[in-house]
């Protein structure tokens, strides 16, 4: 390193070597592009059960994706299944009502990320361990009102009917989420290129330091809550109109919060490519583990998921050589 | 002591107009009285050094400045502004900068990302383009420019200073807080902080620091606060202060103290 003293040398300007260039977008939108067409492949007779799982996958991207959102900011939530419950419930319940799917659905986002400043209000001045705790606790909370509210209104612990999404019709379903997914990638762009990067990361990297400095913690961290457990409730949304059945008990579950989670750390953790290439590798090896496998396929999945998080401490977006970090999209 | 070598403790600047006051601050940690009943009054332009033994609740006074605590008693202005019970983002844009004695880098950004954050947030409704330029044109002024790529650990202490500097002056602030800066230093990197801590004077913005070596609030301060056991002992010149025979024995009893 030719670092010479250069104090009172004129200045020199260099290229700043982790400015974001327009080309660190491609792998993203070869992705999107590639999931895009995915649909037209030809996938033979076992196409239905193809798109259910090509499905999923685009949902658990949103997950993963709108839970690192959050993890920007410094917060590690354990209430994402939260969320994509509220999402579930707020849209089937919306529709009940009568509102039009097109309305329920972003209704029902807004709703769950309404819900998501009260949790984030309460856990404002938590940290670590005590905040994941918090958020985990606010999740069963979330699943016992639903599960207690009267029979006629959710469905207690049997569980709620939904319409089907887009008629049934898997082609279409997979488009939507596809551009729901496509939708939560700008949200993730628009977060990193603009101020709220370095609110979030400030805060993240030292809560105190960024109040000095003049960061309004209150108002970034709970906007990183509206935002990305809006996301999880389109997710949320998606999982309801797909499975045209939803109970409190599969939709809260903890899976639901520990998946976006390993996804995203698999992935690599607060970026935007991480999380979605993530799930995209995760959801293709459960799937192939549970052909394989069969009853073992969780022991298997598990320790994959062990040993890659110990060899690849910066997910897979680790494994691009000559890169830390930053730069990243 | 030489008090003709010192610019500061010759010339006491013309009191300008006041940008922060202390009125009666108080701490009290359970039985301990942390910080008593300080009062002082800074003033525009002013380098003012806050010194005294250590545990004389300098440290404690300058987290009740910059909001790290709020007072158990006492009020404090800013810029005429009671902002006694704002907390530290509010009074970051009402005027006041700290860095801190333990550099504190944002680990996972560049130099210029650093000072960037300062930049976009010290002051309600910056632009990122415009903090970016104004973070660079910072990094130029305090001899970081070309670091501005480098991880924050990659810097020597005494660049890591400068960053702290640095960011905190992106703030804009009118009043800077400097715990111990020169913490850590060998004596000639002390030189080039105290020509930082000048310049940084020079272009408007006052100055309080707290300093344990001597020759360093000599040559720097303009009004010296003395402090001993969480009070104020005695407030002037840095001629003045020394000459005081209380504060002569605070410090160790003897004059040899003082010039240690």
């Amino acid at each position: 390193m030719s670092a010479r003293n250069v104090e009172g040398g004129t200045p020199v300007r260099t290229a700043p070597r982790r400015e974001i260039t327009p080309g660190a977008a491609l792998p993203l939108l070869g992705f999107l592009l590639l999931a895009a067409l995915f649909p037209f492949l030809p996938l033979g007779s076992r196409a239905e059960f193809l798109l259910q799982i090509a499905f999923f996958t685009l949902v658990a991207g949103i997950m993963a994706l709108s839970w690192d959102i959050l993890a920007r900011s410094g917060q590690v939530s354990l209430a994402h299944a939260a969320f994509y419950g509220l999402g579930a419930y707020g849209y089937a319940l919306l529709l009940k009502a009568g509102l039009p799917w097109l309305l329920a659905m972003p209704v029902a986002a807004l709703l769950a990320g309404g819900v998501s400043l009260i949790l984030g209000a309460v856990t404002m001045r938590l940290s670590g361990m005590y905040f994941a705790i918090a958020t985990l606790a606010f999740t069963e909370v979330v699943r016992t009102i639903i599960q207690n509210l009267p029979e006629s209104v959710a469905g207690g612990a049997t569980g709620l009917l939904v319409p089907a999404l887009l008629g049934g019709n898997s082609r279409a379903q997979y488009f939507l989420a596809w551009g729901l997914l496509a939708f939560t990638v700008l949200v993730s762009l628009a977060v990193r290129l603009t101020r709220l990067h370095f609110a979030f990361a400030a805060i993240r990297q030292g809560e105190e330091t960024a109040r000095v400095l003049g960061v309004s913690i209150v108002r970034f961290k709970l906007l990183a809550f509206f935002i990305s457990s809006s996301l999880a409730a389109l997710a949320g949304v998606l999982y309801a109109g797909k499975t045209f059945f939803i109970n409190p008990l599969e939709t809260f579950s903890l899976a639901n919060s520990i998946a976006p989670l390993t996804t995203s750390i698999f992935g690599g953790l607060y970026t935007t490519l991480g999380p979605v290439l993530g799930a995209g590798v995760l959801r293709v090896a459960e799937e192939l583990l549970h052909n394989s496998v069969k009853n073992g396929y969780l022991v298997v999945y598990g320790l994959v998921l062990m040993l890659s998080i110990l060899w690849l401490p910066r997910g897979l977006m680790g494994l691009r050589r000559g890169r830390k970090h930053g730069g990243d999209l | 002591m030489t008090a003709t070598a010192t610019k500061g403790a010759l010339s006491p600047t013309p009191p300008g107009a006041e940008v922060l006051r202390a009125e009666g601050l108080s701490k009290r940690f359970g039985g301990l009285k942390a910080v008593q009943d300080v009062s002082f009054t800074h003033h525009q332009g002013e380098i003012l050094a806050v010194i005294g033994p250590n545990g004389a609740g300098k440290t404690t006074l300058l987290n009740l400045l910059s909001g790290v605590y709020s007072p158990s008693a006492g009020r404090l202005h800013l810029m005429g502004r009671d902002v006694t019970d704002q907390p530290m983002e509010a009074r970051c844009h009402a005027g006041l900068g700290r860095a801190f004695q333990i550099v504190r880098p944002f680990p996972e950004m560049t130099v210029h990302e650093n000072v960037t954050v300062g930049a976009l947030f010290g002051k309600p409704g910056q632009r990122l383009p415009e903090a970016r330029e104004r973070a660079w044109a910072l990094l130029e002024r305090t001899g970081l420019a070309a670091h501005a790529d480098k991880a924050a650990h990659e810097l020597t202490l005494l660049q890591d200073k400068r960053l702290e500097v640095a960011r905190a002056l992106a703030t804009n602030p009118s009043v800077l807080l400097l715990d111990e800066v020169m913490a850590g230093l060998r004596p000639g990197e002390a030189q080039e902080a105290v020509a930082l801590v000048r310049g940084v004077r020079e272009s408007g913005v006052s100055v309080l620091f707290i300093e344990h070596i001597m020759p360093v609030v000599r040559d720097l301060a303009d009004r010296v606060v003395v402090m001993d056991q969480g009070q104020v002992l005695a407030q002037g010149t840095y001629r003045e202060v020394t000459a005081d025979p209380r504060v002569v024995s605070a410090y160790l009893g003897t004059e040899e103290g003082l010039q240690a």
